[in-house]
């Protein structure tokens, strides 16, 4: 009855502002003509376009940029509801437009801007960096993405001294994965971006000057024992080209790095060589290369990052701010960077999860209808969406 | 407990008496003393007397009025009687799932100690009688702070009162000496290391020093000791070593922004993001345009904030704030 209210005051009246209570506030661009819309939908699919008007609201990502953008980026539970309600809904909230207008306005002739999102576990963090990398692969950019920092740096089976630096370890799967992943996301920059050096892989194998990233890839991808020399080679030409200024031939085109779980790049590990000494962060190539990545020593891009707590090692359950994750060493390196807090869902952000897992008939038990059960749902999980979203799946 | 022994004396003697005289008063009726003896014995369940039991009356808290004087109900130290104190306590384990049992015949409330003797109006009355005992408290010292400045240093040492074979007690040798670091003469340098070598012993909320001192074994000469500690404490926290010099950015006590990376990433950002702005000038003087760039209000809020950061802890708000400084910083 109240969802038909809604409808009901969305076709009647047209752009109510968002400062109305969480009643009635139904906030809905479009004609009154195109039939009924749930309110927590969205008309506005382009994430460059998303503004406070639509907060708390759900777009649908086109299935084949999901498959193109994310092949390895989006967080298990969501990849499960992804295949449940057949569909990519993703809600619009107040840090990923922060993030967007920040990256919008943003001078791209200075020194990369780094952006790190913090907050309690389950609150969004990773689900916010996937709506910008959305925003910026909409907008053409080259978009690295690691998805977890912290599969890095335990579970490894494969560490095999590297051949450029004898003291540091190499993890060929882990980065053959990774260039995959990358050639998937990238596919249209693999021919404009050519290299600038020769690199020799081995005695027999190297890479000439001027030969497109694409011939990289493949070389990284067959040859798995230099992979990881491969990524580090792609992410130093990905940083040179980056910065220089616009150019004829090579393009100009702005790259965003976006790391989940950077806090376990200065954190330790839990691999151990075979002589069972520890291996420090330090000594594998992929973390190396990634924290070169990290400096803001070139231009022409945005470094968006992500603190997790849940797959970090050796830190205390409850710690989620800056530094007490990042440590000494990652909070001296990373400075100065802006934090941007993700906190959990508001009243309307709330009520829109669950209109939205009503609507797709996620919520089975009767009293989970009920204003009742509304109360209880707000009180067990206290507005944690992933919280929330673990409740639901039981009922 | 020596008048209740002699009591049940007397009683059981009376009660020798009542029944010899039963027997004596009555020869003639063998028969009927020995048959009342009898009868008396053969009474079920009673004590052997022949007084009838009394009745308990009304509990002694049902007569206590609000105002009366507590400290005549309980003037010294002794167990709880539940009759006599009218407070409705429950204490122990929920009886079935249920509450605490009540305060009549609650042996956990007896075992435990209780200050019932001691109520503010028992404290009035102690300190009343003491004052005979006692000198007036000097007129200059009418407040703590002046206490403070005149008898920095305290001592403490607590006494034993022991009814047993020995009097002495081996644990009145203690003692305890407490002062302030902001009333002795230290220099920034003497302080730190005053605080280094002492460790545990110094509060930071409070900034007091605290030396206890019990390995001798009389009072006074551990007294002597803390004094003693305490001097050289002193002195050697204004000596400079040779090998202080050698202090690493791990043993300062607090983060100074100054020289660390923090201060560097800033200006080097700084730096970078002028000459790429203002490409057209080649001849940039890096260091006035550090010296202008540190002397800047926003890189002064930012190094604030760092410091903050990092020698108070982290908090929603610290973090808040250097979003702020930093946002400011690189002019967003």
């Amino acid at each position: 009855m109240i969802m038909a209210l809604y409808r009901l005051t969305g076709r009647l009246c047209r752009a109510v502002s968002q400062t109305r209570s969480l009643g009635t506030a139904a906030v809905e661009a479009e004609p009154p003509a195109s039939g009924t819309r749930a309110i927590f939908r969205t008309v506005q699919q382009d994430p460059a376009h998303h503004s406070e008007q639509d907060l708390g609201q759900y777009y649908t990502l086109p299935p084949d940029h999901v498959c193109s953008v994310f092949p390895h980026g989006l967080p298990r539970h969501f990849q499960l509801q992804m295949k449940t309600f057949n569909e990519t809904c993703v809600m619009v909230r107040e840090p990923a437009l922060e993030l967007i207008s920040h990256l919008k306005k943003a001078d791209y002739s200075k020194p990369a801007l780094r952006y790190l999102l913090y907050g309690v576990t389950g609150t969004g963090k990773t689900m916010t960096l996937c709506h910008a990398l959305h925003y910026c692969s909409t907008q053409g950019w080259v978009v690295v993405h690691i998805p977890d920092a912290h599969l890095w740096v335990k579970n490894c089976k494969e560490l095999i001294p590297s051949s450029y630096n004898s003291s540091r370890l190499d993890q060929p799967i882990l980065a053959s994965q990774w260039l995959k992943n990358f050639g998937i996301t990238n596919k249209h920059f693999l021919s404009k971006i050519k290299t600038t050096k020769t690199y020799m892989w081995t005695k027999r194998e190297s890479t000439e000057e001027g030969q497109p990233l694409g011939e990289l890839l493949e070389k990284g991808l067959t040859r798995i024992k230099s992979s990881s020399d491969v990524m580090g080679a792609l992410l130093r030409e990905l940083r040179l080209q980056c910065s220089k200024p616009q150019d004829e031939g090579s393009g100009a085109f702005r790259l965003v790095v976006a790391v989940d779980g950077v806090n376990a790049l200065w954190g330790r590990t839990t691999l151990r060589r075979e002589n069972k000494n520890k291996v420090e962060p330090e000594e594998l190539t992929v973390v190396q290369n990634l924290r070169k990545m990290l400096k803001n020593d070139w231009c022409g891009g945005a470094i968006i990052t992500s603190l997790s707590q849940s797959g970090s090692l050796f830190t205390p359950r409850l710690a989620y701010l800056p530094h007490e994750l990042l440590g000494k060493e990652g909070f001296d390196s990373l400075d100065p960077f802006i934090p941007v807090p993700v906190p959990g869902y508001s009243e309307k952000e709330f009520e829109s999860c669950y209109q939205y897992y009503i609507d797709r008939k996620w919520l089975q038990h009767s009293q989970s209808h009920t204003e009742e059960g509304k109360k209880e749902l707000i009180f067990l999980s206290n507005r944690n969406p992933a919280v929330f979203e673990k409740l639901c799946a039981a009922l | 407990m020596a008048a209740a022994a002699m009591c049940s004396v007397v009683m059981s003697l009376s009660r020798i008496n009542q029944r010899l005289g039963v027997l004596t008063l009555n020869p003639v009726h063998k028969g009927a003393a020995y048959s009342k003896g009898v009868s008396v014995r053969g009474r079920r369940g009673g004590p052997p007397s022949s007084r009838p039991r009394r009745e308990a009356g009304p509990p002694r808290w049902e007569k206590m009025t609000p105002d009366q004087d507590w400290t005549a109900v309980y003037p010294t130290a002794a167990a709880f009687k539940p009759s006599a104190v009218p407070l409705p306590i429950r204490m122990g384990y929920p009886v079935e799932r249920g509450v605490p049992p009540a305060k009549e015949g609650n042996l956990e409330l007896i075992k435990i100690p209780n200050f019932l003797h001691l109520t503010p109006a028992a404290i009035k009355k102690h300190c009343e009688a003491l004052r005979l005992f006692c000198t007036e408290w000097p007129s200059a010292l009418d407040s703590d702070a002046h206490c403070e400045e005149h008898f920095p240093i305290q001592l403490e040492s607590r006494d034993y009162v022991f009814a047993g074979p020995s009097l002495r007690n081996p644990q009145a040798r203690v003692v305890t000496l407490r002062v302030k670091l902001s009333s002795l003469n230290l220099d920034d340098h003497a302080r730190k290391k005053m605080i280094k070598l002492v460790g545990e012993r110094y509060c930071k909320k409070s900034d007091t020093l605290t030396l206890t001192a019990d390995r001798c074994p009389l009072r006074k000469q551990n007294k002597d000791y803390a004094f003693y500690l305490l001097t050289v404490l002193y002195h050697e926290s204004w000596k400079t070593e040779a090998w202080e010099q050698e202090k690493t950015v791990e043993d300062m006590e607090e983060y100074s922004w100054e020289d660390s990376p923090s201060q560097r990433n800033v200006l080097d950002t700084l730096l970078r993001m002028r000459t790429l702005g203002d490409s057209a000038d080649a001849a940039v003087d890096t260091d006035s345009v550090r010296k202008e760039l540190l002397a800047s209000s926003e890189v002064q809020e930012y190094a604030a904030s760092v410091s903050r950061l990092k020698n108070e802890g982290e908090s929603e708000s610290s973090v808040l704030q250097y979003r702020e400084a930093v946002k400011k910083v690189l002019r967003l």
